[in-house]
């Protein structure tokens, strides 16, 4: 995965770093398209049963949702930091501030996992515990959409700690080259999870609050 | 980007979460939703020009990060459109088929 040194289809390391850019939004691209069709089911479900709809919104836990969308623009910034920190050649500070941004990960992971269990209590989960007399068919639908994006984001955010820690150990241990894309590359996919989470916090928990 | 345009960008990413809570508190109506997606394209474009460095990328790779959210309009417009046009009624979802 490193590109220490120039590969022989390119002319110069400005070439190489602009193709290796450009096939990571390439790929983000289709991970745009990925969560889109979510949101896009989102709407449609808004538009299809209206305030039945967001009257289920209104159930999400909002307090939980925004302290954890604090903590990924949080993680974010750190995961900033530690790109512009190896671009300029520090060795020390960037893995400091990859440990600082995998904990601020995991930090939303385990809210996220609370949230989840409260609502399993609450007979919120569809197909595993949900109380359909209660809340009705259309509160399972929300609940479905909820479980699903918040699910895939999840995951997406478990994949971004992953590679964050093996970076973090990888430049701890120097076997990675100055030159390389591999910091910025995983930073632009730790960032896209975050443009994600920022467009899944409104329609998920700010609908419907002042109703 | 430097430390200091980082925590600068940071405090305005989180002075706008501040500002689309406490909106969504505020009867707007059908504002509503409204305001909190433009606030959160906002957000979006702050983390997509300075944290993922299209601000001073080259004209190709901002192509290509425009084309996801491009094919992307596309579809929520069209399947929008043809939801909100649709006349016939609704299957009722508590009531057996």
């Amino acid at each position: 995965m490193t590109d220490e040194v120039l590969t022989f289809q390119y002319a110069d390391a400005a070439q190489q770093r602009d193709a290796v850019t450009l096939g990571m939004w390439a790929f983000l691209a289709t991970e745009v398209l990925f969560f889109g069709t979510l949101i896009a089911a989102y709407f449609n479900y808004r538009i299809w049963f209206g305030p039945e709809f967001i009257a289920a919104a209104r159930m999400t836990k909002v307090l939980f949702g925004t302290i954890n969308t604090g903590v990924l623009l949080t993680s974010s910034a750190c995961m900033a930091m530690a790109v512009s920190g190896y671009e300029a050649g520090s060795r020390r500070a960037p893995v400091l501030w990859l440990i600082a941004t995998a904990l601020l990960g995991l930090a939303f992971i385990g809210i996220k996992g609370v949230e989840y269990w409260l609502e399993y209590q609450e007979h919120l989960v569809p197909a595993l515990s949900f109380d359909l007399p209660r809340y009705g068919g259309v509160a399972e639908i929300f609940f479905l959409f909820y479980f699903c994006a918040t699910g895939l984001h999840a995951l997406h955010l478990l994949i971004g700690i992953s590679l964050v820690i093996w970076l973090a150990i990888w430049i701890g241990t120097g076997r990675i080259d100055r030159e390389s894309s591999t910091t910025r590359l995983i930073g632009l996919y730790w960032h896209f999870v975050d443009v994600v989470w920022i467009f899944l916090f409104p329609l998920i928990y700010l609908a419907g609050r002042s109703g | 980007m430097s430390a200091r345009g980082i925590w600068r960008c940071w405090a305005a990413l989180m002075l706008l979460l501040a500002l689309t809570t406490a909106l969504a508190f505020v009867p707007l109506g059908s504002a509503q939703l409204g305001a909190s997606l433009a606030i959160a394209c906002v957000k979006a474009l702050l983390v997509l020009f300075f944290f993922m460095e299209l601000k001073g990328s080259n004209p190709l790779i901002r192509a290509f990060a425009c084309a996801g959210f491009f094919w992307l309009l596309i579809m929520i417009a069209l399947t929008s459109a043809d939801y909100t046009h649709r006349t016939d009624q609704r299957v009722p979802v508590d009531e057996p088929g």
